[in-house]
């Protein structure tokens, strides 16, 4: 779809869905980022709706964040599988495919190249948004693969550090130490280097972050999306707390973000120079284009 | 009964500020009204955790959002 066919004309509009056509009216569709972006959120109708995962989730803010910052919604696919964060990917203005458990990035291979084959003229996003346990324990093999065969699309990992749709048992990210089902004398092993595996297995892009700071962490994912359109592999590993499973009061989810951002979730960005230069070329292109927007509009003040 | 997110309207207008919203978990929840410079909660739609709570009294010290009984009228 692109923006020119998803306008309906007036006189359509009393027929069509009406959430469908406050997004239009209300909502990101057809707009800028700086008109509907992640800077001004609570300002205009937002692509999620409301889900129902738990109070004070910080897993729920992040999603929120991604859907707020995606550069091309009406041409974006999210592909998530079992877990917390299905509840509210499935609840966005966004095509959600949900698969097997673990198989998100398998999925994800074959609907990007179909894409590739059957919209050659058209740039088409594909996003797999999966928990810990999607990515990094069931569905170990398939992210790897997708990644070792170069696959061009944006792999989002949600690390709650637990399996925490299930009952809070422990998972390959939980870091050492940590007392959980499954582990009720704390965790023996160590938390698994997702990034590293990541580098390892021929990412181009790779981003650790704890996102508590809204312009970096949109950043991040648009810049994932735009060197996963053209270079290859991008990765990032996002830390989103379970506040229930670590026992964390809501009011103080948002602290523990950020100290967690100081400590095992430092930011820590990774780009091969392929990447670089397609992240220098389209930031200056949008920069440019906000210059022209900016000059514009005072010309017609004048 | 429950509690959900309330914005003293008087105080938030003071300044010129749409932090808490950034930091809402909902989405279409706490919203930003342009013309009063004022964030505003949707009531049916909060869940309570708090964290615009957090954003407004513990990190900017404005202490403009309180918890409160849904559906209370003073």
């Amino acid at each position: 779809m692109s923006l020119a066919y998803i306008t309906p004309s007036e006189r359509f509009k009393r027929y069509l869905p009406k959430d469908y056509v406050e997004l239009i009216d209300f909502g990101p569709f057809g707009k800028t980022q700086e008109e509907a972006g992640p800077g001004n959120m609570g300002q205009f109708k937002e692509l999620m709706e409301e889900h129902p995962m738990c109070s004070g989730c910080w897993m729920a803010y992040y999603i929120r964040l991604i859907f707020a910052s995606l550069p091309c919604p009406e041409e974006t696919v999210t592909i998530g599988t079992a877990g917390c964060g299905r509840l509210a990917i499935s609840q966005a203005a966004v095509p959600f495919v949900y698969g097997n458990y673990g198989d998100q990035n398998a999925m994800a291979s074959g609907l990007t190249r179909a894409f590739r084959l059957r919209f050659p003229d058209k740039q088409k996003d594909v996003i797999t948004i999966a928990g810990d346990g999607g990515t990094m324990d069931i569905g170990f093999s398939m992210t790897m693969h997708s990644w070792i065969r170069g696959e061009k699309f944006t792999t989002i990992m949600l690390d709650n550090e637990v399996y925490g749709n299930t009952g809070g048992q422990s998972s390959g990210m939980s870091p050492k130490g940590a007392v959980l089902k499954m582990a009720p004398m704390g965790k023996d092993f160590e938390k698994m280097p997702a990034t590293d595996l990541a580098k390892a297995a021929g990412c181009v892009y790779i981003v650790r972050m704890s996102p508590t700071n809204i312009k970096q962490a949109a950043k991040v994912i648009r810049r994932a999306i735009f060197v996963a359109r053209e270079v290859g592999p991008t990765f990032i590993h996002a830390y989103t707390s379970c506040n229930i499973e670590y026992s964390i009061p809501t009011e103080d989810v948002f602290a523990d973000a950020k100290e967690k951002g100081k400590g095992r979730f430092a930011f820590d960005e990774y780009m091969t120079d392929e990447a670089k230069i397609v992240i220098e070329r389209v930031e200056g292109e949008e920069k440019a284009a906000r210059k022209a927007r900016k000059a514009s509009k005072a010309e017609a003040v004048n | 009964m429950y509690y959900v997110a309330k914005v003293n309207a008087d105080m938030c207008a003071e300044y010129k500020c749409n932090t808490c919203t950034l930091y809402c978990p909902e989405a279409n929840t706490l919203m930003f009204n342009k013309d009063g410079n004022t964030s505003w909660v949707d009531e049916d739609r909060c869940k309570g955790c708090a964290l615009c709570v957090y954003v407004c009294t513990d990190m900017l010290d404005r202490n403009c959002i309180t918890m409160e009984m849904a559906g209370h009228e003073e």
